[in-house]
């Protein structure tokens, strides 16, 4: 790692301004994903601007939501009452992430920002147009087990590997971003972006802004789940990830959000699926006639073929174990 | 014999340094003047080093030294001889900044030395090698399709009976069995630290499993004297298996600490972990198993390939539990290892067996269920009572209480035999089992036991320990043998300035090590019995002379044992000779057991629940019986076998090294892409052991048990998902994908 | 302001600086660092760090780059903390700051600024063991002992956290710490024992 300079800014604007005068800087807040980055030589940033000090860490309830803070600690938000009782699918997406020392430490900015860990974009040698664009893609025909199935291009096929975002985009979250410019509001699914061909920006976030924070509208979802399919019991990255939001009520599907982790270079939602599945009856038939809608467009890479068929399957069981 | 050895658990020795963070491990020791060392390493596979520019590394500040094959000093041991000319690559070796070879990707090419961590690994990264390559090959089917397999004594065919015989058994199966590359991952990544005091005397303090074996690599490759060259060990953070070579990384810091002189770390980095310090070699195993229509077997035929270095030539014994597990007239088994262009394999925990047991076991329960006949039910008609491999007898066999204990704990007879007949919910049910066998046996080894005037004991000798409790149980065998608190008794280890002890590792350090210390207390009661022979506390109106047949020795005295009230402390016979120690020293000889076969044994059963729907698979449940013989200590001998059943979930769960064959380079060298167990993984794991001692191996009646935990285990889950789902996966790890 | 930053306030190099741009610059020369050839001057390459450790206040200068775990470690002599990846991925490392589990890997240094920190050798008080440390001997919670400080921090934590209710409960909360040994049950014993016997002690 190379040397670099340390700034600890105590405002958003200072944070700000001390990034537009150093393009190859950085924010760091939990500093989990990106000094782990560093340390492999995958991102050099000269500049550090500490953000831990700003204030950004607190939840907050309005009458049509609840907000938290960018700088807010994954582990207290999943243990939150106004989180536990409003979205108990964000807890639950929480719980399934990384372990309690990283939940600890990983900010819900920091979480988003995360970078994709696909293994050529970690291995300097090798080729990845995310980290190097024009070096083409390791996985596309290389080691692609976790890779995607949605949404990919020839350019880059690597998943986004957060829970938090899963769940969020299933909520309909707002990103709060504030830059040079001013403030300006992102809706949570259209924060990430797919690869196509500039696979090096994993969001639509500006150079220069900074995420101040989520907003997560009240819902009336009143039959949640979070499901997890990974190569060991904890502590993994998502194979597949199902997060699941209903809306039942006398045994028919007012609203459902269903999103999905694992497959694609940003959350995934099931927009045919929960079309499909609002004022239906709850009925195992729908939910696979909705799982197998979901699967329009999948494509897979070798190792990840066998997505195609525990998709399927895990949006199915998701939904079974939501209504459970 | 097993009166002598009472069994008391006393906790671990070392328990306290442990649990306060004072317990020094390799990379952990400080000295006034302390350098770094980082290795920089290569990115082809294989090729020349054209040229290579440290300029940018030795201009960065605090660098000291950069050193890399243009610059390395002539060693002594670099130089090879007209014989060693001659000999095929995988016979050569490979020695760090000896040439410019690139014989596999990640190779060391230099190291630097810097002032702090963070200046060397930053200087490192400047490194810059210019490579002709060449074309490689890390791919082990494409070596098996194109390759040619390593020749010489180790792969001869073994045929006992008629060849092939399975064939015209009434009832047989074919199969093949594969498992990927896996890796020992200790979490102590190896490091060391090098201490030069001038150019011809060093002290190391170095992750090593074998002291001597360390030392006289050292002496070898640097022209030393041996009393010149001081490894030290206090602590090993895991190895099983990774820490028996004197790895590039090692002798990297040397040559480092000699040039720059002053005191050297380096630690290697979890990426090199995978390539650096050996791994389990990828195998594809064909068996072949026949047998009568009552389930008698008539033909066992086990075909193994596996893989390794191009300039080293590893061989384990993977066909070999095949030969002497069961009963079986016709036997014959190949071996087959191709060089590929990866770093060298090494032994890992039950080397050979466990990989053999995969396929073994799993065909046994093939054919169990091609029979109609309750896999254990199968077993036990083909049970061997002696070696038909060797034609002898065993030291001593309890692998049928094995069977029986551990059906018994896991409540076989209750399981439908039926596949995918039993359920929980959501959850299909299996239960598979599995067997490993272990050779045992006892090397050579010296202990001294010195008594002190103060009544305590120090014991001395030159092992390691990596974790199995060497030092707990050498103390709870000196206690039980010579009647003292375990309170009393001090042992020393990890230095080769002790007396030289046995490796760690291969399951034969308690049987080794137990030997020598065992005679030494031994030894010690007879002279501290011949010092007070004539004293006049024991004498009665018949006993004029006591021996050491007339005495108890309990809590730090001697006592007669017709009469407890006369007795004398060792301490006080240690005074009163006006001695300042009672020294003995004594060895272990070795037993070559000319006439007896010794082998340790488990039994594992394994419950496993499959999710119908995910594939997502849990181990519910596990039981491992063994027969270790005499158990020393049950608490770290339980211990163990629980870590080999972890490593066995691992194995047959998650663990695969994977290469990208397009760049010879690893692809998953890292704790989040390479699983192994977590805590949330592992159910209870219940233990059962034989205990009954092996009257012929060793006096204290070990055998041993820190392979055989893992053998047959990993046959044991694919058994049971078989049972669970009715797929045979024949592929480990059994990932969900594999099941939906 | 939240109550870290007030803490700051005795630092000189905090003084010159807020008023301004409210951005709390490490030192001035610090600035042209990143600027500039690293080589240039040693003096530009370290900055002011205060913190607590095991009770003990340090005030060291550390290069930014410096995580904790290597500053405990290397610098402070710390080395029952242990380093067993260095990505985050095994848990060997963790130690608590403010009271709260985290893996110092992944943390540089300076971003500890005024915190308190406590490793494996602040848990126990003289020749008394922490109960977890006695619980981990007793249930033989470990076999090599490396990763064994990183669990013994996490168990405490795990009960602190309100996450020990069931064996279940605690494998899930312990899984963030490998132990290649494979001493987990028994690291779930020693757990469950101490959240039995009652412990507030961290």
């Amino acid at each position: 790692m190379i040397n670099f300079e340390y700034i600890r800014a105590s405002s958003v604007k200072a944070a700000v301004d001390a990034l537009a005068k150093n393009p190859t800087g950085g924010f760091i807040a939990g500093g989990t994903n990106l000094i782990d980055l560093m340390k492999r030589g995958v991102t050099v940033p000269t500049r550090l601007i500490d953000i831990n000090n700003l204030p950004l860490k607190e939840i907050e309830e309005s009458k049509t939501g609840i907000s938290i803070g960018a700088l807010a600690i994954n582990s207290e938000v999943a243990e939150n009452e106004l989180i536990k009782n409003n979205f108990p699918l964000l807890s639950m997406a929480f719980a399934a992430g990384a372990s309690p020392q990283l939940r600890n430490m990983a900010t819900v900015g920091g979480n988003m920002m995360q970078r994709t860990r696909c293994t050529y974009f970690y291995d300097t040698t090798m080729p990845c147009n995310k980290r190097q664009p024009g070096t083409g893609c390791g996985a596309l025909n290389g080691y692609n087990r976790m890779h995607a199935i949605f949404g990919t291009s020839e350019k880059c096929i690597a998943v986004h590997p957060s829970d938090m975002c899963v769940a969020l985009a299933a909520l309909n979250a707002t990103v709060e971003v504030s830059g040079i410019k001013g403030e300006r509001k992102i809706l949570f699914t259209d924060f990430h972006r797919l690869p196509g061909e500039t696979p090096d920006k994993d969001n639509t976030l500006q150079k220069g802004e900074i995420i101040t924070g989520v907003t997560i509208p009240f819902n009336s979802f009143n039959k949640n789940y979070y499901l997890k399919i990974r190569d060991r019991a904890s502590y993994a990255f998502a194979l597949i990830s199902v997060a699941v939001a209903l809306e039942i009520k006398d045994g028919i599907i007012k609203k459902a959000s269903l999103a999905m982790g694992g497959v694609a270079h940003k959350p995934w939602r099931l927009t045919d699926a929960e079309k499909y599945l609002i004022g239906r009856p709850v009925d195992p038939g729908h939910f696979q006639k909705a799982a197998y809608l979901a699967m329009k467009g999948a494509k897979g890479y070798g190792q990840n073929n066998f997505k195609l068929k525990m998709v399927p399957i895990a949006i199915n069981e998701a939904l079974t174990k939501a209504i459970a | 014999m097993d009166k002598i050895i009472e069994q008391t658990d006393i906790d671990r020795v070392d328990g306290i340094q442990k649990v306060t963070g004072t317990a020094k491990y390799s990379a952990e020791y400080d000295f006034p003047g302390m350098v770094y060392g980082v290795l920089a390493t290569s990115n082809i596979t294989k090729g020349i080093i054209n040229a290579i520019d440290t300029k940018a590394a030795e201009n960065a500040p605090g660098v000291l030294a950069v050193i890399t094959h243009l610059n390395c000093p002539e060693l002594p041991g670099y130089k090879s001889t007209p014989e060693q000319d001659k000999l095929v690559p995988t016979k050569k070796g490979y020695k760090v900044f000896a040439d410019n070879i690139i014989r596999f990707n990640g190779q060391p090419i230099a190291i630097v030395v810097a002032d702090t961590f963070e200046r060397a690994t930053h200087a490192a990264s400047l490194i810059k090698a210019n490579y002709t390559k060449e074309k490689h090959n890390t791919d082990f089917d494409e070596a098996i399709k194109s390759g040619t397999p390593l020749e010489g004594n180790n792969f001869k065919e073994y045929v006992r009976g008629e060849a092939n015989a399975w064939i015209n058994a009434p009832v047989k199966i074919e199969a093949e069995y594969t498992m990927p590359i896996e890796v020992h991952l200790p979490m102590e990544i190896h490091g060391i630290t090098v201490v030069w005091d001038g150019e011809d005397k060093v002290t190391l303090y170095e992750k090593t499993q074998s002291l001597s074996g360390t030392q006289r690599n050292i002496v070898r490759t640097f022209g030393l004297k041996e009393e010149n060259v001081r490894i030290i060990t206090q602590f090993i953070g895991g190895a099983f298996g990774s820490a028996f070579n004197t790895w590039p990384h090692s002798m990297a810091a040397l040559i480092a600490g000699r040039k720059v002189g002053k005191p050297i770390k380096l630690m290697l980095t979890r990426n090199q972990m995978f390539n650096l310090v050996g791994y389990r070699p990828e195998a594809k195993q064909k068996l072949g198993l026949g047998a009568s229509a009552d389930g008698k077997l008539m033909g066992i035929t086990h075909e193994a390939i596996a893989m390794t270095a191009s300039y080293n030539e590893f061989t384990e014994g993977i066909v070999n539990g095949s030969r002497s597990l069961y009963e079986c007239p016709n036997v014959n088994t190949t071996y087959k290892v191709f060089p590929l262009d990866l770093s060298q394999p090494t032994w890992m925990r039950g080397p050979g067996e466990t990989t053999g047991a995969f396929a073994l076991e799993s065909a046994m329960d093939e054919l169990a269920y091609a029979l109609k006949m309750d896999p254990i039910e199968f077993r036990l008609k083909n049970y061997a009572e002696t070696d038909l491999e060797r034609k002898k007898p065993y030291s001593s066999k309890y692998l049928k209480e094995c069977y029986e204990l551990g059906a018994e704990k896991i409540n076989w007879k209750e399981r439908n035999p039926e596949p995918r007949s039993m359920k929980e919910g959501d959850w299909l049910i299996g239960y598979g089992t599995g067997s490993g066998i272990f050779s045992a046996w006892r090397g050579a080894a010296k202990a001294v036991a010195k008594l002190l005037p103060d009544g305590t004991m120090i014991l001395q000798s030159g092992v390691t320990d990596m974790g199995p409790g060497t030092a707990t149980a050498m103390t709870n065998l000196a206690a039980e043998t010579m009647g003292l608190s375990h309170t009393k008794i001090s042992f020393e280890m990890g230095d080769t300035n002790l007396p030289p002890g046995p490796m760690q590792g291969g399951s034969g350090t308690t049987s080794t090590l137990g030997t020598a210390v065992f005679a030494a207390c031994e030894n010690m009661k007879k002279k501290l019995a011949a010092m007070i022979k004539d004293n006049a506390v024991f004498h009665t109106e018949i006993v004029h002379e006591v021996k050491v047949e007339d005495l108890v020795f309990e809590n730090g005295y001697m006592m007669l044992k017709t009469d407890k009230t006369k007795k004398i402390s060792y301490a006080e016979v240690i005074k009163s000779a006006g001695l300042s120690e009672l020294e003995i020293s004594e060895d272990s000889k070795g037993n070559p057991m000319l006439n007896h076969s010794a082998f340790s044994y488990a039994v594992h059963f394994v419950k496993v629940k499959v999710h119908s729907k995910t594939g997502v698979i849990k181990i519910d449940r596990a039981v491992s019986a063994v027969d270790a013989g005499k158990i020393i200590n049950n608490k770290t001998a339980e211990s163990q076998i629980i870590g080999a059943v972890v490593g066995g979930i691992g194995m047959s769960l998650m663990e695969e090294g994977v290469i990208d064959h397009r760049y010879g380079r690893w692809v998953n060298n890292n704790f989040a892409d390479y699983h192994v167990a977590v805590n949330a993984d592992v159910p209870n794991i219940e233990v059962l052991f034989v205990d009954k001692p092996d009257p012929v191996l060793n006096p204290i009646g070990a055998k041993g048990m820190g392979e055989v935990g893992i053998v047959g285990f990993a046959a044991a889950v694919t058994n049971a998902i078989f049972h669970a789902t009715g797929k045979r996966i024949r592929e480990i790890p059994v990932t969900a994908d594999k099941l939906i | 302001m939240d109550k870290n930053l007030k803490k700051e306030g005795r630092r000189d190099f905090l003084k010159k600086s807020t008023a301004l741009a409210a951005l709390t610059i490490a030192t001035p020369a610090i600035i042209k660092a990143g600027e500039n050839d690293e080589r240039i001057a040693a003096l530009f390459e370290k900055i002011p760090l205060n913190l607590e450790v095991n009770g003990v206040v340090h005030s060291l200068s550390v290069e930014p780059r410096v995580t904790l775990l290597d500053l405990l470690r290397e610098q402070l002599h710390l080395t029952g903390t242990k380093k067993g990846c260095d990505y985050g991925q095994c848990g060997a490392c963790t130690v608590h700051v403010d009271g709260k589990r985290i893996n110092s890997c992944l943390t540089l240094a300076v971003m500890n600024e005024g915190k308190k920190i406590t490793t494996i050798e602040g848990l126990a008080d003289g020749d008394n063991l922490h109960p977890m440390q006695n619980a981990f001997i007793k249930q033989d919670g470990f076999q090599c002992g490396y990763c064994t400080p990183g669990q013994i921090m996490s168990g405490i934590a795990c009960i602190n956290e309100g996450h020990a209710n069931s064996r279940e409960e605690v494998q899930e909360y312990m899984s963030g710490n490998i132990c290649r040994c494979g001493a987990y049950p028994n690291i779930v014993d020693a757990v469950m024992q101490v959240k039995k016997e009652g412990s507030n002690h961290d």
